[in-house]
């Protein structure tokens, strides 16, 4: 029983947009975008959200902290759709490859209206660098981005995403990893949400001594939504993955977590830990995760966590007793809760920067 | 532990053949013509003897069945079904009451005795006239703890043991097809409320061909002497089977349900497509277990029982409490998720689940525990063991809605991996809407610890055992929630179903 799709002016827009020999033109007509129907988009429903938005052309723009080495053509078309949009749509790619010690800053603010754009990070054997983003999209606007990192044997790379409250607007950041052998990457985001955000971060992990570290803090007020959506494939033997989500959500506002560890035959001897904890301020607000496991390798001990609850009651009596406040008691409970995974930021002036940040975003709450 | 003594002994009788129930009987079956249609449907009511309504209802679900997709969501992989290849519909011919045991067929009474069901209670099974009283006799006499047996044999229920008894408790315990005639005001209040007959494809294909099942029904304030206890047997070639449960518990009552399932060896794959509802009112309490012991095909993934289960408590009132506890290591394909929806104010789920799955046999099974009421509790507790090439998934639900206030899930899922060619996969989803619940989950995945299997076998145990015992501890949470009955039995079964894994 298959109801033909009646498409969006969002959808007709950017199908008209494509060339007409573009095989997506016809994925996109008959599938439309992701919605909820989509298991992986089950709580992110990106066709609803963005069917009402304009879709005319928006304007990108970057504040970087440096020119790109290269723009570049796609050689190769990536199988996700959100990607393929960025690519099929976008300019060419900006293409960095860092240098030892390098910090990339790249800020990116999209206007009202549809913007797609690629971007390609290089980090070379050996290399150490940081890479710190910052994502905002103004009302009324649909970006969608795309990020490949290709983090090469041994080489180390920070990463450290802002993503800057955007009501009524939607922002789609897809990132394909790569995390060679022997490299090691420590991403930490702190969200806080859109009309519709999704994060979603795909690593391909090689493992041989590869490390990675995943980590999210989110914040969210007055209905608005952050998808934090995880795929990591653990590809080769010996490797690590931690990941660390804490969260928070009030007033209409809805997280979503989802993390899957797929760990391939081959990837014996894999360690792979992850954690989701999310805390509901109110009784409009919603929570939804999916921590996945995918094993086909016996020799392994991969485990994850999940769990939802309010501030603990006791400890808020014990701060009280003490003379605080009720609202500073749970202010106080409530960023020690979501403090952990920022804290594991290994640069001092980002972690403090976005340690500020959040306390900026959880007094608003209260 | 005392049962460790038998539980060896078990094991002993159960190593020489792998597969102990897989045997047919040879008797005469009728069956309905081969395939599924309007007419299929209509022969089996007819058979039935069934009323109007109820021939409607298969009807109105036949027709929203030709109309679904077969869902293909699951992790578990296999050929097309041709529904209509399949008979729906196996009675062994002539289902009538026997005058005394010498009429019954030596055949049937010889599955029985391989089921391992008592003479005196396999005369009840079959009907023979005079029995029930005798069984019983005989069982108080050894003072064994009573068990009530319903078999369902094909498609059609064969004939429940104790029902006397029963009914001095006023407990009603028969065939679903009897209480069709017997207590229709009861049926039509209750069939399709938990699972309505347009659930999913599997569920809808059951509502339009069920043949039988049991039907249990525990009045107020109630206490069910006994166990009850159905043994399902799918036996002719290239059968459904489709059978139905419904078990009532009134205010107050409590009830305890085990279920058992054996299947013959077979090259083709048969079909097993149920539906289990119960429906736990204010203060009730059921308590349903399962061994699934269906035939899990040969070791290339020949053959093999498909079993597509829908099962789902409905706590509608206060206190309720449905506690599921299986023991899944048969069937080619598992595609089962039993679930409790807790609608009355302090309902309690439990899950609690042991699943071996080795050879090619596929698992996708969990459960769903949707939170509505207020001080709702759930519980969860998984243990999968993948070997072999198997593949292995847990998959499941906590759904909590902005009403559940102080509800409180916990859940825990385990995996076990033995060798290197199995998978072991946990799809866990969690929905929260209040901030007054607290939910929490685990799960994790790791393989049989070297140095425990070096101990025991340097106790003198041989590797195949070692592997048992281990398990059995990885299991003994969910072992320790089956009745006694099925403890022993089930903790055989386990090793069973891992020979060959190990080495």
């Amino acid at each position: 029983m298959t109801v033909a799709l009646k498409l969006t002016d969002m959808e007709t827009a950017l199908i008209d947009q494509l060339p007409q020999d573009a095989p997506l033109r016809a994925v996109l007509s008959e599938h439309g975008l992701p919605h909820r129907r989509v298991e992986e988009w089950k709580w992110t429903d990106l066709r609803t959200v963005v069917g009402k938005l304009p879709a005319e052309p928006g304007v990108l723009t970057f504040t970087i902290s440096r020119e790109p080495d290269a723009w570049a053509e796609q050689d190769e078309e990536p199988s996700l759709l959100m990607p393929r949009l960025a690519s099929a749509l976008g300019e060419d790619i900006q293409v960095y490859t860092l240098e030892d010690g390098e910090r990339l800053e790249l800020g990116l603010e999209a206007s009202s209206g549809v913007s797609n754009q690629q971007v390609l990070v290089l980090v070379p054997e050996g290399v150490k660098a940081e890479l710190v983003e910052s994502y905002a999209v103004e009302p009324d606007g649909f970006a969608n981005l795309t990020l490949v990192i290709v983090v090469m044997p041994g080489a180390e790379l920070d990463r450290v995403i802002e993503q800057h409250a955007s009501p009524d607007a939607a922002l789609v950041v897809t990132s394909l990893i790569d995390l060679a052998p022997g490299a090691k990457l420590n991403q930490t985001t702190l969200g806080f949400g859109a009309k519709l955000a999704r994060l979603e971060t795909h690593v391909s992990h090689a493992g041989e001594g590869a490390e990675l570290q995943l980590d999210g803090a989110y914040v969210l007020d007055e209905g608005l939504h952050l998808d934090q959506t995880s795929l990591v494939r653990h590809e080769g033997p010996n490797g690590v993955t931690k990941e660390l989500f804490k969260g928070a959500a009030a007033r209409g506002a809805k997280g979503v977590f989802q993390g899957k560890i797929h760990v391939e035959q081959a990837a014996q001897k894999t360690d792979a830990q992850m954690q989701h904890r999310g805390l509901l301020l109110d009784d409009k607000a919603e929570i939804d995760a999916k921590p996945e496991l995918e094993i086909y390798a016996d020799d392994v001990v991969c485990a994850h966590g999940n769990a939802f609850g309010a501030l603990d009651e006791d400890a808020l009596f014990y701060m009280r007793q003490r003379g605080l406040p009720e609202s500073k008691a749970r202010a106080l409970l409530t960023q020690s809760f979501l403090a952990e995974p920022i804290e594991r930021i290994r640069d001092e002036d980002d972690r403090e920067r976005l340690l500020a940040r959040l306390m900026v975003g959880l007094e608003a709450l209260s | 532990m005392p049962a460790v003594k038998e539980t060896i002994e078990d094991v002993r009788q159960l190593e020489s053949d792998k597969y102990k129930y897989g045997f047919t009987t040879e008797i005469e079956q009728e069956r309905a013509p081969k395939g599924l249609s309007e007419d299929t449907v209509r022969f089996i009511s007819a058979k039935k003897g069934e009323p109007e309504w109820l021939l409607e209802w298969r009807l109105e679900a036949f027709k929203r069945w030709t109309q679904m997709k077969e869902p293909d969501w699951a992790k578990v992989g296999y050929p097309p079904i041709d529904y209509q290849e399949a008979y729906y519909y196996a009675a062994p011919k002539d289902a009538a009451k026997y005058k005394s045991l010498d009429e019954v067929p030596q055949e049937l009474l010889d599955t029985y005795k391989k089921l391992g069901i008592p003479l005196k209670e396999a005369e009840v099974l079959l009907g023979v006239e005079g029995a029930e009283a005798s069984a019983a006799e005989a069982r108080n006499e050894g003072s064994q703890r009573k068990v009530a047996v319903d078999a369902v044999f094909d498609s059609v229920s064969v004939a429940t043991t104790f029902k006397e008894e029963l009914k001095k408790a006023g407990v009603i315990f028969m065939p679903i097809s009897e209480a069709v005639h017997e207590h229709p005001e009861l049926i039509k209040k209750y069939l399709g409320s938990v699972v309505p007959v347009t659930d999913n494809f599997f569920a809808t294909l059951n509502s339009a061909v069920f043949s039988d099942g049991s039907f249990v029904y525990v009045p107020k304030g109630v206490r069910c002497p006994m166990e009850l206890s159905t043994y399902f047997r799918i036996n002719a070639e290239g059968t459904g089977q489709f059978e139905r449960t419904l078990i009532v518990a009134d205010e107050g009552a409590y009830v305890s349900y085990l279920e058992g399932c054996t299947a013959p060896m077979r090259d083709e794959n048969q079909l097993h497509a149920a539906v289990v509802e119960l429906v736990a009112l204010d203060d009730a309490e059921i308590k349903y277990s399962t061994v699934q012991n269906w035939w899990p095909g040969d070791s290339d993934g020949k053959g093999g029982v498909y079993n597509f289960v829908t099962k789902r408590a409905d706590c509608r009132g206060r206190n309720s409490k449905v506690s599921w506890t299986q023991v899944e290591t048969g069937s080619a394909i598992t595609w089962k998720y039993p679930s409790c929806v807790l609608k009355g104010d302090n309902s309690q789920g439990e899950f609690y689940s042991i699943a071996v799955t080795n050879g090619r046999q596929q698992a996708d099974t969990g459960t769903k525990m949707i939170h509505l009421g207020r001080n709702t509790k759930s519980r969860i507790i998984s243990k999968g063991i993948s070997a072999g090439k198997s593949d292995q998934t847990y998959r499941g639900l906590v759904s909590v809605h902005g009403k559940a206030e102080g509800a409180r899930n916990f859940t825990q899922c385990d995996s076990l991996l033995i060798g290197d060619t199995c998978g072991a996969h946990t799809v866990p989803y969690i929905e929260c809407k209040t901030p007054k619940a607290t939910l929490e989950h685990e799960a994790t995945t790791s393989k049989l610890s070297e140095e425990q299997l070096f101990y025991a076998r340097q106790r003198g145990l041989d590797e195949e055992s070692a592997v048992a015992l281990l398990v059995n501890g990885f299991c003994r949470e969910v072992l320790q929630e089956l009745p006694m009955e099925f403890a022993v039995e089930a903790q055989a079964l386990l090793k069973v179903s891992l020979e060959g894994s190990v080495g």
